[in-house]
This record gives structure tokens, sequence and C-alpha cells, in this order.
């Protein structure tokens, strides 16, 4: 699936900003529709609500990785960690100015570590997450 | 960086936090298990996205200037669609499938007469906020939900009014029955009161197949609603089980045979009453059976204490273990000293262990190992606490048999309050 037909289904595109909805939606394999009016049975949709999506401006970029401090951020699933290690080492060899520090984020897969983003805020410039495994 | 078999979750991860345009860059996968060779030369090649050169992707995710879509705040509204859809009753079924709002069979077409009389099943007004649930608890946003939405997906199922209570107090418990993670996991409900006999439950043979509407019907229920009120179940964005998982289509659903068994009811353990309906949930891998297991072959009475850990030996330290077992079994554990479930637990904890140096080779090395100090011959209980072990008596006593589930415990719910 593109970015473009999952936001569309997420509601964050201008088509679904302007209202499109699922009755529009084709089924895959009969190519017929499902719309709301005069069918012989009416049946009721059984989605759950979403919450409204609260857009998060993206942090400034830098002009230059230059002289900067970047951090590596293993999410803690199996392979991270030495998949990490192994930017670091590409940046030694490519762009050796830029200092590269690995961390372990605390927590569960999905936890917040806000101890990790803190010390990231004072003393890095930019962060590289890996999340796979 | 993220790699790509997790390229539809975290595009639609990223947008649903509210990042629609987030600068992710695609790694081959897996990353896990391959030498740093292999891992370097993914970094020296193409993003199996974009098809530009990896490297120079990261650089410039980290160094081109913000566009103005990345930059917009804001709030965004979710559509899910109409409230209704109308066509013949074919078309209607074909397109509930197609749209995944089932589990791929045909379902009762949710009308809104048969929503209305679900709804007599509980005294809970129908726009009533029941819960909130989604495909992981803290990985995606949580989706809320009604009464009577609970109730089209109950209809859906093929649910009776007289089950609703208890769907009811399984979509309170935000535990979705189609957990997102790449493992395949299954889930459990084990329930417990006067119900079980009210709604006539299967809990003797054959109780956990399919045997008993009510089994059924509450069972899959539980997997259509949590698809449709958490959006769980999409295959590469909610849902990234590798195997799939059978179980899922109704789950494992246990009526306690409280009747046949020597111990106090499971509710009874978590501090409800024994007249209380109550439905108490667990998540985690699937459910094998323990007809191998060491010591079941020793007369008179098979040591079952003993296969109950050998067979849980396959088990890792991430979920505990829930025992379904027999009313013989139970009944012979009562012979063999075991008075009541806690004792059963306390024992298995002290003496289900394994060596430092196996833990160290598994994938639960740190967690199991945490001191790099431990000699490889000590021996490391596989769960730090006696209650990681769980107890179910369930069956119509025809074989003394038990059966092992890697599930943990994570909530009980009353039925009751759901009435």
């Amino acid at each position: 699936m593109n970015r473009r037909k999952m936001l569309s289904l997420l509601g964050v595109s201008p088509a679904m900003l302007a209202g499109a909805r699922l009755e529009a939606q084709k089924s895959k394999k009969t190519g017929k529709t499902a719309s709301a009016g005069t069918g012989k049975i009416v049946a009721l949709n059984p989605k759950g609500n979403p919450p409204p999506i609260q857009l998060v401006p993206m942090a400034k970029r830098l002009d230059t990785l230059d002289g900067k401090t970047i951090y590596l951020v293993s999410d803690g699933f199996p392979g991270a960690g030495h998949f990490l290690n192994q930017v670091a080492l590409w940046f030694k060899k490519n762009m050796p100015s830029v200092t590269t520090i690995y961390r372990l984020k605390a927590g569960q897969f999905a936890d917040d570590d806000p101890k990790l983003n803190a010390e990231i805020k004072a003393n890095g410039n930019a962060v590289i997450m890996a999340i796979g495994h | 960086m993220v790699t790509v078999a997790f390229k539809d979750l975290a595009l639609s991860n990223a947008a649903q936090r509210g990042m629609p345009h987030e600068r992710i860059c695609f790694t081959p996968h897996p990353v896990w298990g391959k030498t740093d060779e292999e891992m370097y030369a993914y970094l020296e090649g193409n993003d199996p996205v974009s098809g530009k050169p990896l490297m120079k992707e990261v650089i410039g995710a980290l160094t081109n200037p913000l566009t103005a879509e990345e930059s917009k705040t804001g709030e965004v509204s979710v559509s899910t669609g109409p409230k209704t859809f109308a066509d013949t009753e074919d078309n209607l079924q074909q397109y509930y499938i197609d749209n995944g709002m089932t589990d791929f069979m045909q379902i009762v077409l949710p009308t809104e007469e048969r929503v209305e009389a679900m709804l007599k099943g509980t005294s809970h007004k129908p726009d009533e906020v029941v819960g909130k649930m989604a495909p992981a608890r803290g990985s995606y946003p949580e989706w809320s939900y009604t009464v009577k939405q609970v109730a089209i997906n109950a209809v859906m199922a093929g649910a009776k009014p007289e089950y609703f209570p208890t769907i009811l107090a399984m979509a309170a418990s935000g535990v979705t029955a189609l957990s997102s993670s790449t493992n395949s996991f299954a889930v459990a409900a084990i329930i417990n009161g006067p119900i079980r006999d009210k709604l006539n439950m299967n809990y003797g043979i054959g109780a956990m197949g399919p045997f008993a509407q009510p089994n059924a019907a509450i069972g899959r229920a539980w997997t259509i609603l949590s698809r449709n009120l958490s959006n769980s179940g999409i295959p590469g964005q909610t849902y990234l089980g590798t195997l799939g998982n059978g179980v899922n289509y109704n789950n494992l659903i246990l009526p306690e045979n409280e009747q046949a068994s020597p111990w106090a009811p499971f509710h009874v353990q978590k501090g409800f009453a024994a007249t209380e309906n109550v439905v108490s949930l667990f998540v985690g891998f699937s459910i094998a059976q323990g007809q191998g297991g060491i010591g079941l072959g020793v007369k008179p009475v098979p040591q079952y204490h003993q296969a109950i850990a050998y067979n849980c030996t396959p088990f890792g330290p991430l979920f505990g273990a829930l025992v379904v077992m027999d009313p013989l079994v139970a009944q012979g554990l009562v012979e063999l000293g075991f008075k009541t479930k806690e004792q059963l637990a306390d024992w298995l904890q002290k003496n289900q262990t394994i060596s430092a140096k196996d833990a160290r080779s598994t994938l639960f090395a740190n967690r199991w190992v945490p001191d790099p100090n431990t000699p490889d011959d000590a021996r490391i209980p596989y769960y730090q606490k006696p209650d990681w072990y769980n107890f179910v008596v369930v069956g119509g006593q025809t074989n003394p048999y038990h059966m092992v589930g890697n599930l943990s415990y994570r909530v009980s719910v009353s039925i009751d309050q759901w009435a």
C-alpha cells in the first residue's frame, strides 16, 4: 500500500478532509458498491470511534551533519542493536566528523523513555531510531 | 529506520499519531539473524521502498528542510463511514467480508431490529461508552465504543441477547482478541458463576470445541468486536502475526467446571464472590496438549504436577502459564497433596527451572539472567512469582488430560455490572 492510499484511509488526505467515505469503497472482489440509500436491507456500521488526529509539526532539520552528534536508538527488537552498530560504523567510515551514541530505549517496545529523551535534547543534534527485527 | 516488513504499520501508525509525513527510511527485512557484513551491505544498498541509496535517504531525512505539509498543526477527524449500508442480503454479506468487518465468514446482518433486540439484554443505555481498545495498548490510538456499537458486533457474531452482558464485559476490558504482535497471539476467557448454567454454556465434554452456541458466539463476538471497535486485525498495519492463529476465530472460551472441580473457582481466587458472574481474560501464545509430559505413566496416581512443569518448558518468560485441566487431573493433584491451586502454583514456581547456560542461549537472556556473574549451572525459575501460574478446571472427565498455554492473566470483569 502506498503512502497516499494509506493516508487517505486514515483521514489525513485532502480527499478524506473533503468527506470521502467508506460507502464509496467498492467491494474488492465483486466490484459492487454498498451505499446508504434504498437497498432491500439496511444494516448498521459496526465500527467504533477513532480519536481525532492531532497533527504534530516535525522538528526543524539540521543544515549539515558535519560535527554533529546523532543518537542511534533501538526500541529493543532483536537485531536492532547490532544493526545500529553497523550504522555507527558507516558514519565512522563515510562521515567521520559525525559522533554517534548508541542507546537502548527503556521499557517495552512502545513505551516512552522520558529520561533518554531529555538526554538526547541536552546532548544530541539528531536521532535515528531503529524499528523492526 | 524501519525494516520493510513493517512498512504499512510504520506509515499508518505515524499518520495516526499526527505525523503523516514522518521521514521513514526502510531497510531490507530482517536484521535479526544477519551477520555484521550482511547488515552493512543493507546500508550500502538501496532503500527497498524508494529504490534510492539508503544512507543518502537517511542523511536527507535529517537535513532536507521541512515542507509546509510537514510543519502543519491542527486536528483531523477520522471517518469510519456512514451509519448504515443498504443493499441485497448477498451483496451486504460480501461487502462486510470484503471490507474486513468480519472473520471472513458470513455474519448475521446487523439490522436495526436485531440490534434493538440485542440491546434488551442489558439495562445500560445504547449511547453509554463501554470502553477503549487498541490493537496493542500504547502502540496505537485507542478507539472508543458505545453499548449500541458492541450490540451491532454481537448480532454479527450470532449472539443471543442473554449473552450480551458477557460480551459487554469483554468489550469493557479493553483487551483485544487480535493483538498486533508478530507472534500470532491467542486470547482466552475464563467464565465463572451461575451464568454458565443460565446460558447453557458447555464446560463438560468438548468444552473448548464447537459444541455449544454460547461458547461459540461469545468467543466469535470477541474477535469481531476487536476488529471493528478497535481497528485490530488489519494485516500489515494493525496485525503482524507471521503465522496467524486459528484460535482467533472464536478464541479459548473456558467456562470453568466449578461443580466437578475440587478447588476454588478462578474468580474466587481473584476476590469475587462465588455467586458473582465474572469473565477473566488472558493474552499470550497459544495452547498445546500435554500428553507427552514426564510422569503421566506413573501408577497409581500420575505425577500431573511434574507433567505440567515439563510441558511448560518451551515457554519464555514474557507470558505466564495457563493450565487447562480436566476435573480428573485436578482430583488427582489433590490426591498428590495439592489441596489448592495456590499450592500447585508454589510448587511449579520453585521446581520449573532452567539452567543459566540454557537461559543465556534463549531470546530472553537479559530477562532471565541479568547478572553476568551467575554461574552456568545455576537454576533459574521460569517465573519470579507463583501467580504467573494459573489454572482452570474444564472438561467432561472422559480422560485425565491437561493442556498448557503460554498465556498471561490480564483482568477480571464483572458480567453482572453489564446485565
